[in-house]
């Protein structure tokens, strides 16, 4: 027999407020992520209504929605994905070229995100030459190249040591201190307790919300 | 990072799987680039040789050629009456039998000789010595002054094996005057040229008056001399070189095009699997990146453009490779098949034209958008959530 269709995300209604912090956890397949995607624009919830900024983006065409997380929103993953033939500047110039900024700009914004996490030095490095904080970090960097309003990170501590993890955590909660409002999705308990917001998941549905 | 430099990054980042695709992409392309100069080789080559023998129009006694056909009887006199046209320049006779050299030190078998009437400069080039001024003298060529080691002014026995001749003439004295270059002589080949009635007598039928063709020089519009040509009525076929040439291309010459069909068809199916393949396997090995380009707002158009950029960096500089190498390889091939006996030896079976240049370039950009296509979709189509997600689980 055909599975039937598998609901992730049920019954939620949330919003992410300008600047804020939050943190969304749960246990393994409950949607954190698939919630996560969904504001990203990178999934498209089968019924309801998403909106950014006061404007329903739920019907934007895929290029429109490519066009609105190119602007407005980044995105940090778990395994970092830097491309590997591209040094730690090139990686954080890619968004903006595809932005159309240009090379002397971006190289120049490029090169102070890499100060801002903490990787001047390490700018000419290719990502195989750098640690799993160090690349992190580089993806940060890249995910806030275009000056996003809303950062997302999916498991952002998932590959790196308690130690490397805190600093991730430190460097995530500057940016959101910064003006960047952040969602993150994580297991991590350290890293939720800095979210002003923790909201919990389960069976695709909010089961609870924490303000701290 | 714009699309072409982003692609060659992506490219050189496995550089061995690239190497192997842009080499089989410049063999393949070789082989096609061959193909194209040997479908259109022979026709090129042939005018070419046509046209320096300084003939507009060639006359024989049958509708086929090449050569085979019966005999032009009263050769002279219809080249007499030709001449006379005012859209004709001049008219020659032109012979050619078999013939053994000798001397009284080296012999050649299986070589030729020409025999060309009078009222025309022969199609021949004198490369020492002088053309012919009386009977019995000879012009030989390269190849047969070598092997019997005679130079203008030596005495050469002729023995002519003709159709329609004695069946066993008596070798006849000539006079070498000079040494000449032979229009369609094979290489390896003795081959002489003297004048119609000196070769008859060779032959040992000094009456006879037979040519295998005329040729016809006009004063500038062959159609209109082949045409008042025709007007004579002689029963005979009048052929312009353009004709001539279009004769060719429907009879012997079509295989070596379908040849040349078939086997383009073939590389470039081939070259199509080799980088589909290629690019295929590549992107399905970076559908994580590609995932999380397209999450950090890279476009559909972005990540497909990328992929065909990659394709036509491979085909790009595969075809550019192919190219020398293709002339290298036809270079070689052309002296194998020239090994054939009886191939003239300015005739060749790779000539270059620009058009095989072009047909080349299009035929490969073809396949580099074609190629593309499957891996072009695998982006296109990739779901961007769930391949993060698969990303993460595996």
């Amino acid at each position: 027999m055909p599975a039937g269709p598998v609901v992730a995300v049920r019954d939620v209604t949330l919003t992410i407020a300008r600047g804020e912090h939050a943190a969304i956890r749960g246990p393994s397949g409950c949607g954190k992520s698939t919630l996560l995607h969904m504001l990203g624009c990178v999934d498209t919830p089968s019924s309801g209504t998403l909106t950014f900024d006061g404007r329903n983006i739920s019907a934007l065409d895929d290029r429109a929605r490519s066009l609105l997380r190119l602007r407005h929103i980044g995105f940090v993953f778990q395994r970092f994905f830097l491309l590997p033939m591209l040094t730690a500047a090139e990686n954080v110039e890619l968004p903006q070229s595809e932005a159309g900024v240009p090379k002397t700009e971006r190289r120049k914004r490029s090169l102070e995100l890499l100060e801002y996490v903490g990787l001047g030095a390490r700018a000419d490095h290719r990502p195989s030459q750098l640690s799993g904080g160090e690349m992190q970090r580089v993806a940060i960097a890249r995910a806030l190249a275009n000056r996003p309003r809303l950062l997302l990170a999916d498991e952002p501590t998932g590959e790196l040591d308690q130690t490397t993890g805190e600093q991730v955590a430190a460097l995530l909660h500057r940016v959101n201190a910064d003006g960047t409002a952040l969602v993150i999705v994580t297991h991590d308990t350290a890293l939720a307790a800095r979210a002003t917001r923790v909201l919990t998941m389960r069976d695709g549905r909010i089961e609870g919300e924490v303000l701290q | 990072m714009t699309t072409l430099p982003f692609a060659w990054r992506s490219l050189v980042r496995q550089p061995a799987r690239s190497t192997l695709g842009v080499l089989g992409v410049a063999a393949v392309g070789a082989l096609l680039f061959d193909m194209l100069l040997l479908s259109e080789g022979l026709v090129v080559s042939m005018r070419d040789l046509f046209e320096r023998m300084g003939f507009d129009i060639r006359i024989i006694a049958t509708d086929q050629l090449p050569a085979g056909s019966p005999d032009i009887r009263n050769a002279s006199m219809l080249a007499s009456k030709i001449a006379a046209l005012p859209t004709v320049q001049s008219a020659l006779t032109i012979r050619t039998e078999d013939a053994d050299f000798e001397t009284t030190v080296a012999s050649t078998n299986d070589g030729s000789i020409v025999g060309v009437g009078e009222g025309a400069p022969p199609p021949w080039t004198v490369l020492r010595g002088r053309d012919l001024r009386g009977s019995h003298e000879l012009v030989l060529n390269q190849h047969a002054a070598e092997t019997l080691n005679v130079e203008p002014g030596a005495m050469v026995a002729v023995r002519a094996t003709c159709a329609g001749g004695s069946e066993a003439p008596p070798s006849l004295q000539f006079r070498v005057v000079g040494i000449a270059e032979l229009p369609f002589e094979a290489p390896e080949e003795s081959a002489a040229g003297t004048t119609a009635a000196s070769l008859s007598e060779a032959c040992g039928t000094p009456q006879a008056d037979i040519a295998d063709f005329v040729a016809v020089t006009s004063t500038g519009n062959p159609d209109a001399a082949a045409a008042d040509i025709a007007a004579i009525g002689a029963g005979l076929r009048v052929f312009t070189n353009e004709q001539a040439i279009g004769q060719l291309q429907q009879g012997g010459f079509t295989y070596f095009r379908q040849i040349s069909t078939v086997l383009s068809t073939i590389t470039i199916s081939f070259a199509l699997l080799l980088i589909t393949v290629l690019l295929t396997v590549s992107v399905n090995q970076r559908l994580g990146e590609v995932a999380a380009l397209r999450a950090l707002g890279f476009s559909r158009n972005r990540v497909v453009l990328d992929v065909l950029c990659e394709s036509a960096l491979i085909v790009g500089i595969g075809g550019v490779l192919s190219l020398p190498l293709g002339v290298l390889m036809a270079t070689w091939l052309d002296g194998i098949l020239k090994r054939m006996p009886g191939i003239p030896a300015e005739l060749h079976f790779f000539v270059f034209e620009p058009k095989a240049l072009l047909v080349h370039g299009s035929l490969l950009a073809a396949t580099a958008i074609i190629a593309a296509l499957y891996p072009m979709r695998i982006v296109a189509r990739l779901p961007i959530a769930a391949t993060l997600r698969n990303e993460v689980i595996s």
